[in-house]
């Protein structure tokens, strides 16, 4: 790392960046939004969290020279990482938004073109088409000195990692998280301390940073207490009527996803939670006339939030959980600041998709009673094999056990080109019909 | 037993003479412990099926290995089998075997073999040799104890087998066999089904075809997952194009490492597992990948390498453009031809398999 680089790095972050916001917040023509009938208004910390990951993208062209850079997954331990003071890029989330930005199918071409096959992960096509070519919506992000991933939420993730390891030539550190087919056991958990205790000295040579276990241990438990509010703030949509739909927490996930582990999401989190236990207070519901609850399965269909966001409220139904916002709270529990290796190892190989079927489906089961959903809409992503296999059965015995209706809709994450308006809209007509009044 | 026997007559005989079957899907796992316990792994890669059923659990996008092997067991077509083996190959195959385990009703158990995946080093092995231990224990509960002499008596056939398989791969390499590519993939994937000493008879078969001086024909690799379909063998032997080596996840990326001496067996299958070849459904790096490919390439003498890809396989995908960057770097042209396992050969693939050929030359 470089003198000038970190000066440069520091200057923008205390100086450069909170100026630049500062004044696209004078500057920024204020659109004066007509009310929308069918949505109470938007949440008024939506403001901070643009802030938030826009100075976080907005940083990250200072990076180089001031902090050892790591591209990571969703679902890897970054705890670790950041007790090395790594800055932490995640290609999954740069993918989400360059599919809100309805970008990801002219992305996924220039991969295409490379020669990888469309029939690929299209956040990996996205990721892939970043790394050859620079272009991205989201500026400018820095080159990764490391990659740092965990194979708990698909095998997909590693195969694309070792792609870009092999484009620039550095390192990718894996955790292999055994698969859950049944319970987790001792032998599981043993093996993941191993491989995590093993990344520390090449951590520390990749950060020039010693390993400090108390500030490791700080790290853990605000990564948990983020959690529990992340927890918190998704508990709030089991009122009636919701404060939030689930369209907007697809939004609001971004900090506990990239920025885990650091003080500005924590707080970010208690703000979030405030106003919406304030509109629980209230009485106010994200859709005005939330009349069916209903729960969202995989990933989002970035490009369609807006739209199906309006579809669903039109009919008066809300997306009140899904098991993908869920996903980031539901092992917080096992986090414990004490045995910091050994819960981690439980936190991370326990999530949803490193789970048997059964599993997932009994989580579901919970969520549903939990959540007092009526409906149930499953997002078949050709991205994403361990979330979409598997889910015509889970439908089926949902079906069969709690006698819930639910529709599939066939997609993608990012690429638009795999999702059909016209099948889908015939698709939801049936599916607004059988849940009737 | 003769090669004319079919599959399902040679399995029903072991049936009938006690042995009990073990349905496997692919692909990496540790043989020799099946056989200690009596039990004949059968091996699912690309059941002759037609697909009805399995729609019904599986989306289109997912490739005809899993769909094939569900559609046996919905079509109640793996009857034989006392069992199934899922070893952790991918995601699909993962959720397959959860699909099988938790929402079929097969009446069979089901077991599972996870093997660690981009990491070597001590945790690694002890995880692997971890996992050996919890099989024994779970087939142990239904099929009674394991007896580790028979288990190291497993492991001297399994050197055997593994050392006239790479007798057989050398010969190949250097056109010293005479035989097709098309009977010769044949006989090796025989492995997936026949009790290993009725295997090494064929093999010893086999090795009689060998021959003093190299055969005329040019050479290639194949690299993938199988060498199906077998047009692709029947089009090379028309155009006199021999297989001199294969980077095939059922062929030498699990075929040709021996168990060690080591007196311990599970630590013979250990040294086994991590001396085997660099593999995407391991995901090995791709440097490692791009420098055996090279090898098998140079060491073979091979003009160049055909990627026989299943459509929707992830794991090999991803590898490729970069594989085939880095082989063009070296002077070895290669091609792509993706494939459904059990489909005929399109006019398409034909075409662009006969114009690599061309290229390739004499």
């Amino acid at each position: 790392m470089s003198l000038t680089g970190q000066l440069r790095y520091h200057f923008m972050k205390d100086i450069g960046a909170p100026a630049l916001m500062g004044l696209q917040n004078i500057t920024k023509k204020k659109r004066i939004r007509k009310p929308d009938p069918l949505f109470a208004p938007p949440l008024e910390c939506t403001a901070r969290l643009k802030e938030i990951m826009t100075r976080h993208y907005y940083l990250a062209r200072f990076v180089p020279g001031a902090k050892p850079v790591a591209w990571v997954t969703s679902g890897a331990p970054v705890e670790l990482l950041r007790s090395f003071g790594f800055y932490t890029i995640y290609p999954e989330n740069h993918g989400s938004l360059v599919g809100a930005k309805k970008q990801g199918a002219n992305m996924c071409a220039i991969a295409e073109g490379a020669g990888y096959s469309p029939d690929l992960c299209s956040y990996a096509r996205i990721d892939l088409a970043h790394t050859l070519s620079g272009k991205t919506p989201a500026g400018r992000l820095p080159k990764p000195d490391i990659l740092f991933a965990a194979n708990n939420i698909c095998q997909t993730i590693v195969y694309w990692f070792k792609a870009i390891a092999h484009h620039y030539d550095i390192p990718l550190i894996l955790l292999d998280t055994p698969f859950n087919y049944s319970a987790i056991n001792d032998g599981d958990i043993k093996y993941m301390v191993a491989q995590l205790q093993e990344m520390i000295p090449v951590l520390e040579q990749a950060a020039k940073k010693k390993f400090n276990y108390a500030e490791f241990q700080e790290i853990i438990g605000r990564a948990r207490d983020t959690s529990l509010a992340w927890s918190d703030v998704l508990a709030t949509m089991k009122n009636r009527p919701a404060p939030m739909t689930i369209f907007e927490t697809f939004f609001h996930l971004a900090p506990i996803v990239s920025l885990r582990g650091l003080p500005v999401t924590y707080d970010y989190y208690q703000i979030l939670l405030e106003e919406l236990q304030q509109r629980v207070r209230q009485g106010i519901g994200a859709v005005t006339n939330e009349r069916k609850r209903l729960m969202w399965d995989n990933i989002a269909i970035w490009y369609k939030v807006r739209d199906h966001s309006v579809q669903f409220a039109e009919q008066g139904m809300n997306f009140v959980t899904a098991t993908y916002t869920n996903a980031w709270a539901e092992t917080t529990v096992y986090m414990d600041v004490n045995n910091p290796f050994e819960s981690m190892a439980k936190t991370y190989s326990l999530v949803i998709l490193n789970n048997n079927l059964d599993y997932r489906l009994r989580l579901m089961e919970r969520l549903i009673k939990e959540y007092q959903v009526d409906g149930l809409v499953i997002h078949s992503a050709r991205s994403c094999k361990p979330y979409s296999v598997g889910q015509y059965d889970i439908k089926r015995k949902l079906r069969e056990r709690l006698g819930i209706p639910a529709v599939v809709i066939d997609g993608d994450i990012t690429d638009a080109r795999a999702y059909s308006e016209e099948q889908t809209r015939t698709r939801l007509e049936a599916f607004f019909e059988t849940m009737g009044d | 037993m003769t090669t004319s026997d079919t599959r399902r007559d040679y399995l029903q005989n072991q049936k009938s003479s006690g042995r009990k079957l073990l349905g496997v899907f692919p692909a990496q796992f540790p043989r020799e412990l099946l056989w200690a316990f009596n039990i004949l792994p059968v091996e699912i890669w690309d059941p002759p099926v037609e697909i009805a059923q399995a729609n019904a659990h599986l989306q289109p996008y997912i490739c005809s290995i899993v769909r094939g092997g569900l559609e046996l067991i919905l079509q109640g077509k793996s009857s034989l089998v006392d069992g199934y083996l899922f070893p952790h190959t991918c995601d699909s195959l993962q959720n397959l075997a959860s699909i099988v385990n938790d929402h079929l009703d097969t009446g069979k158990p089901c077991f599972f073999f996870y093997h660690p995946k981009a990491v070597d080093g001590q945790p690694a092995r002890e995880f692997y040799r971890n996992q050996l231990t919890q099989l024994i224990d779970r087939l142990e509960q239904h099929f009674g104890s394991i007896n580790i002499e028979r288990l190291q008596e497993c492991i001297q056939t399994s050197r055997r087998l593994y050392s006239q398989l790479n007798e057989l791969f050398n010969l190949r390499k250097q056109g010293l066999l005479q035989i097709t590519n098309s009977d010769f993939y044949a006989t090796l994937r025989r492995s997936e089904f026949l009790w290993p000493t009725d295997y090494i008879s064929e093999l010893e078969l086999l090795l009689t075809q060998k021959c003093v001086k190299p055969l005329p024909s040019r050479a290639v690799v194949l690299s993938g997952i199988l060498p199906n379909p077998p047009e692709i063998l029947s089009l090379l032997d028309q155009h006199k194009i021999r297989i001199a080596a294969d980077d095939l996840l059922n062929g030498q990326r699990r075929m040709t490492f021996l168990p060690t001496n080591a007196n311990d067996p599970l630590e013979a299958i250990t040294d086994a597992y991590f001396a085997q070849p660099p593999c995407s459904t391991k995901d090995s790096a791709i440097a490692e990948r791009l420098k055996h490919l090279q090898k098998l390439t140079v060491d073979s003498k091979s003009k160049g390498v055909i990627f026989n890809i299943i459509k929707f396989c992830e794991p090999e995908l991803f590898d490729l453009p970069q594989l085939r960057a880095g082989l063009r770097s070296t002077g070895i042209p290669s091609l792509v031809i993706e494939t459904e396992i059990n489909q005929v050969l399109s006019g398409q693939i034909v075409t662009r398999l006969e114009a690599f050929l061309e290229m390739i030359g004499d």
